[in-house]
């Protein structure tokens, strides 16, 4: 009696076809994601709520790329742990720099207030 | 010739991590350039919540236009990117060759549309590299990840011409002169190309006729149709080559520099462009 046939891996060639179809869905996510973001910028809506929606799409934007594209999903752990330093530390950075000259004692002395300090004085 | 099932692609046994080596030296590459651009980006940012008086308008200089159609641009070219590694790792050698060649035109395309951003503030908008603050922040900022494609493009082309190397290792020497020849070709169609779109723009905007723009790129275009002519003819090279499935994490580092400029571009359209429409 013949051994039935193995349904359970299917054959590398569909699989290869369903991982080009993976990225084609994708990039074409990525375009509608960055029509909304263009569209979202010209809408009547508060202004923290427009900057929170924009910093949400393109972080959505950016692990679509790094775990798909670039196929972190796929690899070691490792390779996330080492790209993800490097990323907390950068937006660690800008956080840490944009508290600091966005402090409103951070704003930089125009000729006005240069003039009064000087008259003060 | 797909050898699929005999190479794991992320994996590998023979390094202490399990990841291959020029695999994690890229990550660890990309994880330093993201603290590099966190720099650039943010010393932007900083200048903008404190533009000093006199500052010209962001919104009044940009082009939501095309910097919209530049990113969706550098979207497709990763795509084809992704793509391209993934016939590689199949072994698919002439499908990686078109998906390479199809990103190194969107790439051009991106880098072409660069040049003629930063052409059009500097004569049209007359802002500088020195002229503001937030013309060194943003000429500094766009133009460092414009210096990334470039090299990106470069590293491309490279690849391209390194997949046609004979797999007979004498024919070795003479494939140098072929590889420079190519290389060469490639750089002329590209200057010339380049030169042709931007003068039919320029011609474009100061209303001249076709003729006159023909008359005045003619060199330019005579090289560029030659250049492509002869491109084609060192693509249908048929000799056998040593490029492979076994070339795939070359492929691959090469895919994630090139994904990593599409996602600082992400934020730079977001952070730089999108925030000043508010």
């Amino acid at each position: 009696m013949d051994a039935p046939p193995d349904i359970s891996t299917p054959p590398a060639n569909n699989s290869a076809h369903s991982k080009f179809h993976t990225f084609v869905q994708i990039a074409m996510t990525l375009s509608v994601i960055t029509g909304i973001e263009i569209v979202l910028v010209y809408l009547p809506f508060a202004k923290w709520l427009i900057v929170s929606t924009l910093v949400i799409l393109s972080a959505v934007k950016f692990l679509f790329v790094i775990f798909y594209f670039m196929h972190l999903r796929w690899d070691k752990v490792f390779c996330t742990i080492l790209f993800f330093i490097g990323l907390i530390l950068a937006m660690g950075t800008v956080a840490a720099l944009l508290a600091l000259f966005g402090a409103e004692a951070s704003a930089p002395l125009t000729s006005q207030i240069m003039d009064l300090t000087r008259s003060q004085a | 010739m797909s050898h699929a099932t005999t190479i794991d692609h992320h994996h590998d046994a023979s390094t202490a991590t399990g990841i291959p080596n020029k695999k994690l030296f890229m990550w660890a590459f990309l994880a330093s350039d993201c603290m590099f651009f966190g720099a650039l980006i943010s010393t932007h940012l900083i200048y903008r919540l404190h533009p000093p008086p006199g500052s010209p308008s962001p919104r009044q200089i940009f082009s939501i236009e095309l910097t919209s159609f530049s990113t969706f641009i550098l979207l497709m070219s990763s795509l084809l990117m992704a793509l391209a590694v993934n016939a590689i790792q199949k072994g698919h050698l002439r499908s990686t060759r078109h998906n390479l060649l199809g990103t190194i035109f969107f790439g051009l395309i991106f880098l072409g549309c660069q040049v003629f951003e930063f052409s059009h503030f500097v004569h049209e908008k007359g802002l500088t590299l020195s002229n503001s603050i937030f013309g060194s922040t943003f000429f500094t900022l766009t133009g460092t990840h414009g210096c990334h494609v470039a090299i990106g493009v470069l590293w491309l082309i490279l690849t391209y011409i390194r997949s046609f190397k004979p797999a007979d290792a004498d024919a070795g020497r003479p494939w140098l002169g072929r590889a420079f020849a190519h290389f060469l070709v490639f750089a002329v169609t590209i200057v010339a190309s380049m030169t042709c779109v931007l003068g039919f723009f320029d011609a474009h905007e100061a209303h001249q006729s076709l003729g006159v723009f023909a008359s005045q790129h003619i060199l330019a275009l005579g090289a560029t149709v030659v250049g492509l002519f002869t491109l084609a003819g060192f693509g249908r090279s048929k000799v056998p080559v040593e490029f492979g499935e076994a070339n795939a994490i070359d492929v691959e580092g090469m895919g994630l520099y090139w994904h990593f400029v599409d996602i600082v571009w992400i934020v730079i359209f977001t952070a730089v462009y999108l925030l000043e429409y508010l």
